[in-house]
């Protein structure tokens, strides 16, 4: 007998009874008629904005023609519908320029997430139980309505809240619009990687609260204090499309770049020279090179301007911060500090970033200003190869519309909540998550507990969603209109535009849409504040304003250029814009850099703790998508989990093991996670990335490795509200065996031909 | 002459970021195997990122280097097939026809660069994640082996296009997913039958090496060595 | 070969387990699973692939292509994108009552038509051609048409035909004989991909 024959006879006996049902229409779901007509098989690419975090890429989305299964009309069956198969970067746009880094590619997986909320939700258990019932959109928009009517009625407009991750553009104005137009206070913004520290520098130094633009594929030499520019801070598409063009885009001419921070990150693992320098003594770094080009003449001493004017003994030549004085403070030698002085002044243009862990010390403000007056030194602000502000997005000055005593951080809401006078009766939620964002001590989840409704607008239950009374699921971006003004990125101005790229799966709507509704069934002053009737009306409106302006298209009138700029992403400035440097806003004495305040006695908790943005869950907000979580950290080739970063000479001491469960305290918390021992980090650091940890955030993160935010102390930087989640000391012990998952960890070791030249 | 597709991969602009991984999952259907399966190391990334460490901190050297199917010209993969699954495509391409592959895995164990993956089970997706896959690529079952296929179906595609228009491909014109990704232009994708195409001109650089080239793979993945300052020469 | 016997079927069972989904149960479970795999979507898909059977397809409307081509019609009126990309289209009940608002409206299978359209529903149209997903075959028309192949070829002629019957058998051979006699290429990817 054949093995075929035998095989065959074999499986016909336990299969013959599943042959019916098949090929008939009777046996199947329904097929709804099509909304929209597409071509099988044909993709079109329509323009989109990526929203996953601040930079504000433009992005091109591949639709085609699929069969979703759908509830229409509370009937379950298939709609043949265009769907977004797959994200690229717009070549057209000037922030990302047809790239995209790997975040944006997983933004097609939170349109089609299954555990998206599907309908307007009403809680049923008690709060955080995360038992809910589905509700019709009318009764939904009907509670909230009296929820707000409520306050009206008994003229407690400034009982109620808005919660925000930071938004820009169209939705920023709905948002404040109602805000004012009910009388609230404008809404608060929170996000955990939120630069204003950075923002409120580049103000005091240059006048601009905004990111800096920077122009690596002209520059010769690139110094980063701890900014992991080219993962995940500020725009790090555009940032490494840059730096690509300033290693090998022009022939014969190579710049150098050299990274100064305590664990070697993921930008820090491409530099040419790597210089390790414990947390909080940036700014002194940044000093004793200016210190060094000032003495031996490298620059003018007025080249600073301004920005050098608001540092304390800059006029006198910085005689505290020469680099033989310092070099043990800074951990650097004086002769290193004088030659990479030397070859940053000399390659020219240069140009000095910081950010990240270097501005979350609690001298943070201080070391930005430090850097800056470095880079107005360098010559570097406004010029080709340097940095620039003020062609994007900047912080509006706070709205006057601010009462007294209003709470306008995370931190004031809290407070007035746990002391119960002035605090918010109802809070609406879009989007932020601060009971993942900030630290344990900070109190935000028993605080948020005791308003007495929420309502949230986002897609997924989060730790703080998790405590809403309602939830009003907005759209996906994919299924949005999408507007945005990035802050930072390109030189030009950018305006991005996109209609939604695809038709909603689920029974969701458009956070703007349903405030307008909201607002109108309201009346009086929220409606007159809001008067469109949809958002792409109100869009549509402050949009076409631009069309008188020089830039990426030329239309006859405002209805062609709105449909021009949908075509491609946006519209942009004709020409790169170089405000004038130096016209700095600030008044008294000039600043002298502090030393770094941590949080635990040494002797108690002798490590430095540094939390760092993941490369794929960035601040932990894209945790839920199974693409992120399974994508190897470039570094730690961890996937669906998170680790303890802990020097091999540290381990060893310690009798740490790769993979062992290690408990990391401070004095406001302790976690358990795997170690990972390498030697990219300094012997008295712990680090770990952030994005693990959630207790609830959908069935792929939840309940998986542990949150170093959880356990920050609540200290602050200096002169700011913004959160120095870099200054607190912890305590590492071993626990046991434990495990770490890592991609290709039985894979060789480095191949002959692949070593270093 | 056919088209003999190659890569170069300039080590001196990768960042490690990573997007080439991600974008690979989006456009060839690559299924997420799970935590419990990853433990296994049956993780299935036909592009990843290696990265070295030398030396102690803070001495410590890094250097990422994505490593894929080189496509070989002398396969260890294609020889050790019994059914002639794994094959040497006219365009020089290592095919995996996966009607054909029974699953013996011979060809993983012959790749020396580890870039051949297996699917232990069936592939899924939470329903409406499988939404997101691409029409245009197969999705492979259980007991059937995958690897990198320079996107074969946007060359297809390309070839289909270019042949509508009565013309030859144009240089550039084919992105595999990975190359249209990376953020700092480290890939760069082409015909190496065209001595005049940027992947010939690129490969033809005095930093270009051939991962384990000294096996005889001839492996059609160039890699050109990372760079150091003011070496200023001209690739 | 024992042990390859149970191994085979094992997968072939263990590819279908129809997943648990309360909330849907008034669906059979093979549509609505909250899961979706590859290969056969249900044990029947695996078996009659395996001894390389089709049922034949159960047209909810008997159309009849043999009235619609007499009249004049072609191909390509309904099949659109045929020669643009991989697939044609199959039109929606909406494109057939732009005709049939006005034409023969007493006919019961138009009736039947206009009552799917007033109820707010597609035809559900039933597979006749089309490869399985395990044959991992990447069709794509339009090159086929700009070569100048005839839809009959493949198809049948429809002129023949009421309900579109599976008159050719989509077999390798057949395939590679044609691509051999046009020396059009027979390298594996050309399809499989």
């Amino acid at each position: 007998m054949q093995r075929r024959d035998f095989l065959k006879i074999s499986a016909a006996g336990g299969a013959a009874a599943a042959l019916e049902g098949c090929g008939n229409p009777d046996h199947q779901l329904i097929r709804f008629i099509p909304e929209e007509d597409l071509l099988p098989g044909i993709a079109t690419w329509k323009p989109s904005i990526c929203t996953l975090c601040p930079a504000g890429c433009g992005t091109l989305v591949r639709v085609m023609q699929g069969e979703a299964e759908v509830v229409r009309n509370g009937q379950l069956g298939i709609l043949k519908m265009g769907l977004a198969k797959k994200i690229e970067g717009n070549p057209a746009h000037p922030i990302n320029q047809g790239k995209l880094c790997p975040r944006g590619h997983a933004a097609l997986q939170v349109t089609y997430h299954p555990d998206r909320i599907k309908t307007p939700l009403q809680r049923t258990g008690n709060r955080g139980s995360g038992q809910f019932k589905e509700i019709t959109w009318d009764e939904a928009i009907k509670q909230l309505v009296s929820q707000l009517s409520a306050l009206q009625a008994s003229k407690e407009q400034g009982r109620l809240a808005l919660l925000a991750s930071p938004l820009r553009g169209e939705r920023r104005t709905v948002l404040n619009n109602f805000a004012a137009g009910f009388k609230s206070a404008p809404p608060i913004e929170f996000e955990f990687f939120d630069n204003r520290v950075l923002q409120s520098a580049n103000l005091q130094s240059f006048g601009h609260a905004s990111l800096p633009t920077i122009d690596l594929g002209q520059s010769n030499y690139v110094i980063s204090f701890g900014a992991d520019f080219l993962g995940t801070w500020n725009s790090p598409v555009a940032q490494s499309v840059g730096y690509g063009h300033m290693r090998k885009g022009r022939p014969g001419q190579r710049g150098k770049f050299v990274q100064v921070e305590s664990r070697v990150s993921q930008s820090g693992a491409s530099a040419d020279e790597f210089i390790a320098c414990p947390n909080g003594v940036e700014g002194m770094f940044a000093l004793s090179l200016a210190h060094v080009v000032l003495r031996d003449k490298l620059r003018a001493g007025d080249a600073a301007g301004h920005a050098g004017s608001l540092i304390d003994g800059w006029s006198q030549g910085l005689p505290d911060h020469a680099p033989e004085k310092i070099e043990k403070q800074i951990g650097v030698s004086a002769a290193t500090v004088a030659r990479i002085a030397h070859e940053a002044a000399a390659a020219g243009p240069a140009v000095v970033l910081i950010g990240d862990a270097a501005t979350a010390q609690t001298n943070g403000l201080f070391n930005a200003l430090a850097v800056n007056a470095l880079n107005a030194l360098l010559g570097s602000v406004g010029k080709p190869g340097g940095l620039s502000f003020g062609a994007g997005w900047s912080e509006p000055p706070a709205s006057a519309a601010a009462g007294k005593g209003a709470a306008d951080s995370i931190q004031k809401l809290v407070a007035q909540l746990q002391s119960g006078s002035d605090a918010a009766r109802v809070l609406l939620l879009f989007n932020a998550n601060p009971v993942f964002g900030t630290p344990a001590a900070w109190g935000v989840h028993d605080a948020l507990g005791k308003v007495p409704f929420i309502a949230s607008f986002g897609s997924f239950i989060d730790e703080t969603s998790a405590l809403a009374d309602l939830i009003l699921p907005d759209h996906s971006p994919l299924e949005s209109w999408l507007d945005d003004v990035p802050a930072s990125g390109s030189a030009r101005t950018v305006v991005s535009l996109a209609p939604p790229a695809m038709n909603p799966l689920h029974d969701t709507r458009s956070m703007p849409d349903v405030l307008l509704d909201v607002a109108h069934q309201l009346g009086g002053d929220p409606a007159k504040a809001l008067p469109w009737k949809t958002y792409d009306e109100a869009l549509k409106a402050t949009f076409t304003t631009l069309y008188i302006e020089k830039g990426s298209q030329t239309a006859k009138d405002p209805d062609e250029f709105w449909k021009k700029a949908q075509e491609q992403g946006g519209w942009w400035s004709a020409d790169e814009k170089t405000p004038a440097p130096a016209v700095g806003k600030f008044s008294g004495s000039p600043a002298k850099i502090p030393a770094p305040q941590f949080d635990g006695a040494p002797e108690e908790f002798p490590f430095h703790f540094l939390p760092f943005a993941s490369q794929m869950f960035y601040d932990g907000s894209l945790a839920h998508l199974p693409w992120m979580q399974e994508a190897p950290d470039p570094l730690s080739s961890v996937m669906w989990g998170t680790w303890v970063e802990i020097n091999t000479r540290t381990a060893e001491k310690l009798g740490v093991k790769m993979g062992d469960t290690v408990e990391v305290a401070s004095a406001h918390g302790k976690l358990q996670a795997p170690a990972l021992v390498t030697p990219a980090i300094a012997p008295d650091l712990i680090a770990m990335p952030i994005g693990q940890g959630h207790e609830n955030f959908t069935r792929y993160a939840s309940g998986r490795g542990a949150n170093p935010i959880s356990i920050l102390a609540p200290m602050t930087v200096e002169s700011t509200q913004s959160l120095a989640w870099a200054a607190t000391r912890v305590k590492v012990s071993r626990v046991g065996e434990g495990k770490i998952v890592m991609f290709g960890a039985s894979m060789d070791e480095t191949p002959a031909s692949t070593k270093h030249r | 002459m056919a088209h003999q597709w190659g890569m170069v991969i300039d080590l001196d602009r990768c960042t490690g970021c990573e997007a080439c991984v991600v974008a690979c999952h989006a456009e060839n259907n690559i299924s997420t195997v799970g935590e419990d399966q990853a433990a296994r190391g049956r993780a299935k990334h036909w592009i990843r990122v290696e990265r070295y460490y030398e030396g102690e901190f803070p001495d410590v050297k890094t250097k990422f280097m994505p490593v894929l199917c080189q496509q070989c010209d002398a396969a260890p993969c294609e020889p050790v097939c019994p059914t002639f699954a794994s094959y040497h495509t006219i365009e020089g391409l290592n095919g995996q026809v996966y009607n054909r592959c029974i699953g013996t895995r011979y060809c993983a164990n012959a790749c020396p660069y580890n870039v051949r993956f297996f699917n232990f089970y069936n592939p899924v997706w939470d329903k409406p994640l499988n939404l997101q896959l691409n029409p245009d690529v197969s999705v492979r079952e259980v007991g059937v082996m995958e690897k990198c296929t320079f996107c074969v179906q946007r060359i297809k595609a390309s070839e289909i296009q270019a042949s509508s228009e009565k013309r030859d491909v144009k240089d550039g014109e084919i992105q595999p997913a990975c190359v249209q990704s990376c953020p700092t232009k480290a890939m760069v994708f082409g015909d190496l039958s065209d001595p005049q195409s940027e992947v010939s001109r690129l490969a033809r650089s005095n930093r270009a090496t051939k991962l384990l080239g000294e096996l005889g793979t001839l492996p059609k993945v160039t890699y050109l060595q990372r760079d150091s300052w003011h070496a200023g020469e001209d690739s | 070969m024992i042990l390859g016997v149970i191994v085979l079927t094992g997968a072939i069972l263990g590819r279908t387990m129809p997943a648990d989904d309360s909330s849907t149960a008034s669906q059979p479970a093979a549509q609505t699973s909250p899961i979706f795999t590859t290969a056969h979507r249900t044990v029947g898909d695996a078996v009659r692939e395996f001894f390389g059977t089709r049922t034949k397809p159960v047209q909810p409307i008997a159309y009849t292509h043999k009235v619609h081509l007499a009249n004049g019609m072609q191909c390509t009126d309904c099949h659109v994108g045929v020669d643009q990309g991989p697939d044609a289209r199959i039109p929606s009940v909406n494109f057939c009552m732009t005709c049939h608002q006005v034409i023969a409206t007493d006919k019961p299978e138009i009736k039947k038509l206009a009552a799917y359209r007033a109820r707010g529903e597609d035809i559900p149209w039933q597979r006749v051609y089309g490869f399985e997903p395990s044959a991992h075959v990447k069709f794509n028309h339009a090159p086929h048409i700009r070569a100048g192949v005839d839809c009959a070829k493949c198809h049948g002629d429809m002129h023949t035909q009421t309900v579109a019957e599976r008159k050719v058998d989509h077999t390798m051979g057949f395939c590679v004989e044609c691509h051999r006699q046009n020396n059009a290429s027979v390298d594996c990817v050309t399809c499989h991909f």
